[in-house]
């Protein structure tokens, strides 16, 4: 089927110059009107910047941004919840007084493992309990990432579970 | 062959992509990144990401949704990079995931868009300045109409393929499911709609 006009443009012709052209048009259009966010690239690399190359990968499930009324005024908590396929992460964020942020995890289902919560000032250690608790008292707000690895002594198995990084 | 588009920015643009080193570039780079260089990845990553963001806002995703799902497939080649071999394979494994994810995302129903993409409503705003810059943006908003008279599906490839390596296109084609031709990359139905619209546009406006 031959599109209107003279000649007509044959879908099963080599692309030509102006076919070219259009595509840089289109890019320039698209890049001019939603572009890229410029920070994005930067938060991808430290993202990836892991010790372990075999990760797998908890996607963002849900984010919950909530007002509570504190005596103080209005404290925001943040929960959000990541999925992988044999990991569920919970956490909580509450603002502490000093600027710093308070993170609360449940790992589901319940197990003791190793937990790095890298930021862009280095990178905070704990471990969660049987139940699957885990916390980080204060964390230097901006970009963080949990990496959640074997416990120690549990034999090494098992691969470790990153998230995306997100803005605390 | 006649070609009545005046010289615009793409015109400069034009052979960037073809860099015949690029292929050899990136395929070192993703050497060094399987050897664990983060900084070869990284470069890949500047490299290759906004295409990834144009394939996410593409597939109707939020800014803040295209960013997760963006970083999430990055995330996801860890674990694939030994498997890919070449530069073509490495954009067109990207693009696939990321409309995968994008699709996961969507069919979550997380922070859903209206049906209808929001992001072919807002026509960009033409920036008053010189002659040129008038009939830059005359031509863009007559681009920004043809595109908007395609169907959903054509205005998605072509917003995905503007951004995909000149050398990659193949490749990324047939992981769209465009069929590929014989020899090197075809125009394609979409291409050829919007060349239709393109005329159609000039015939009805004074030149």
């Amino acid at each position: 089927m031959k599109p209107p006009g003279a000649g007509g443009w044959p879908a099963d012709d080599p692309l030509d110059e102006t076919d070219l052209q259009i595509l840089a048009d289109i890019h320039d259009l698209f890049q001019a009107a939603d572009p890229m966010p410029a920070d994005l690239p930067e938060r991808i690399r430290f993202s990836l910047a892991l010790r372990d190359l075999e990760v797998e990968v908890a996607r963002l499930a849900a984010e919950e941004d909530r007002q509570m009324l504190a005596v103080r005024g209005p404290e925001q908590t943040r929960t959000i919840t990541f999925d992988s396929d044999s990991l569920t992460i919970m956490i909580r964020i509450d603002q502490n007084r000093d600027g710093t942020v308070r993170v609360d995890g449940w790992l589901a289902p319940p197990q003791p493992r190793e937990i790095e919560l890298k930021t862009t000032s280095g990178a905070l250690d704990t471990a969660s309990d049987e139940q699957g608790r885990f916390a980080f008292a204060s964390v230097p707000q901006g970009t963080a990432q949990l990496v959640v690895r074997p416990a120690e002594g549990a034999g090494g198995s098992g691969r470790s579970v990153v998230t995306p990084a997100l803005i605390l | 062959m006649e070609d009545r588009r005046p010289t615009t920015v793409a015109a400069r643009r034009r052979g960037q992509p073809a860099r015949p080193d690029r292929g050899a570039r990136i395929a070192s780079l993703m050497n060094a990144a399987r050897d664990g260089s983060e900084d070869a990845l990284g470069q890949i990553v500047a490299e290759l990401s906004p295409l990834l963001w144009q394939v996410a806002r593409a597939a109707g995703l939020t800014s803040g949704d295209a960013e997760d799902v963006v970083q999430t497939v990055w995330l996801s080649l860890l674990s694939h990079l030994h498997k890919i071999r070449s530069p073509e394979s490495l954009t067109a494994w990207l693009v696939i995931t990321t409309k995968r994810e994008a699709w996961r995302v969507r069919a979550a129903g997380r922070r859903q868009l209206p049906a209808d993409l929001d992001w072919f409503d807002a026509t960009p705003d033409p920036a008053p300045g010189s002659e040129d810059q008038v009939i830059i943006d005359d031509q863009r908003r007559a681009l920004w109409t043809a595109i908007g008279r395609l169907d959903p599906r054509c205005q998605e490839l072509l917003r995905i393929v503007a951004f995909v390596p000149r050398p990659d296109y193949a490749a990324v084609a047939a992981r769209l499911g465009m069929r590929p031709g014989s020899v090197g990359p075809t125009r394609g139905r979409c291409l050829a709609k919007l060349r239709a619209e393109l005329a159609r546009g000039d015939e009805g406006s004074p030149a």
